[in-house]
């Protein structure tokens, strides 16, 4: 498999978008789950009451990996994602997340080969303020 | 002059520590580092500018690159443009042979790192494959090796000869300084650490 055949096939386009409401009992249940205690994130009262900042890691798309890609979605774990945030998710919100892969890369570890796949989702708001960044990635190691 | 040899920053994509806060920790917790280099995976920082927060913290902030080749990872000091357009640091297969040779071409120094480790350090793949000529230091203190990894990387060295370099290899801030090298010479630049690794003035350590 070549690495930048891959990339320069499959990097820097949108596959996949998806749309949703941002209601606000679900950044309330979110925020508790994880152990949030900040008025702003769980109380909606509160005069900047927003989502924390790794809600947008909750919010999947339809797809993990665009269509044609040759790498079976179910073979690849989990490597944890990070999110950049640039602004404020709101309740009320009419979000749209659009799903490219940024990055294919291989390296070199204690277990052997391994392919990384970046899933990265740029979500906006009803205004198309670019809200948060959230690269999730995908492993795919040698011997799977 | 102790350094830390082997470290990543959240350049690196599985670092998790930011510049700043590796300095802040090295003086909270009154570690004995006169500064530590930056080893990114597979790559070379070259946007990062880290003079303030050296003056800052009275810190010497240097970088390097770990690089993959076919005998596991290799540390090389004094990248630069020469260096650089050789070979596709990005690429996990470069041939070690190859990495020795043009980084003493391009006036740097390659050296093998956590050579113990398995699939990714030299002397598993020395077994296999066979000698490589031009390694002339190893890093036989790693802060990431487990048990034995240390040990084997010790015995390669003093079997061949070659000089001992240590580093934390570190990828969160706590992990800083868990092994380092003390140099004779009092170092200012990435030129003066590839003049004291070349004449061989240092030691792997684990700072006390």
């Amino acid at each position: 498999m070549d690495i930048e055949e891959l990339k320069n096939e499959f990097t820097g386009h949108v596959f996949d978008k998806i749309d949703l409401k941002v209601e606000e009992e679900s950044l309330v249940g979110y925020a508790r789950a994880c152990g949030e205690t900040q008025p702003r994130y769980i109380d909606p009262e509160h005069p900047d009451f927003q989502a924390v900042p790794n809600y947008p890691t909750r919010i999947h798309g339809t797809r993990g990996l665009p269509k044609n890609f040759p790498i079976d979605m179910h073979r690849c774990f989990d490597a944890g994602k990070s999110v950049t945030v640039h602004a404020p998710i709101r309740s009320g919100d009419q979000i749209q997340g659009r799903s490219e892969i940024a990055d294919i890369y291989e390296k070199t570890g204690r277990s052997g080969g391994m392919l990384f796949i970046v899933h990265r989702m740029n979500f906006y708001n009803q205004d198309d303020v670019h809200l948060a960044t959230v690269d999730w990635r995908l492993v795919q190691r040698e011997f799977d | 002059m102790i350094l830390d040899l082997h470290t990543h920053s959240i350049a690196s994509d599985d670092g998790r520590a930011k510049v700043e806060n590796y300095c802040q920790w090295i003086r909270r917790k009154e570690l004995p580092l006169d500064g530590f280099v930056l080893t990114e995976h597979r790559q070379f920082d070259d946007a990062s500018d880290y003079r303030s927060l050296e003056d800052r913290f009275g810190l010497l902030i240097l970088k390097a690159s770990e690089v993959e080749t076919e005998y596991g990872h290799v540390l090389v000091y004094g990248v630069n443009d020469d260096l650089r357009a050789a070979f596709d640091f990005a690429r996990i297969d470069n041939p070690l042979a190859m990495v020795l040779e043009q980084a003493k071409r391009c006036g740097a120094v390659a050296v093998p790192c956590h050579p113990g480790r398995p699939k990714v350090g030299l002397c598993a793949h020395w077994e296999i494959k066979g000698p490589v000529e031009g390694v002339h230091t190893v890093e036989t203190l790693n802060g990431g090796s487990r048990d034995g990894e240390n040990e084997q990387a010790l015995e390669y060295a003093e079997k061949f000869g070659w000089k001992r370099i240590g580093g934390s290899d570190s990828h969160i801030v706590s992990h800083i300084g868990r092994f380092a090298t003390r140099f004779e010479d009092a170092l200012t630049n990435i030129d003066d650490l590839v003049d004291a690794l070349r004449a061989g003035r240092f030691d792997a350590v684990r700072p006390e």
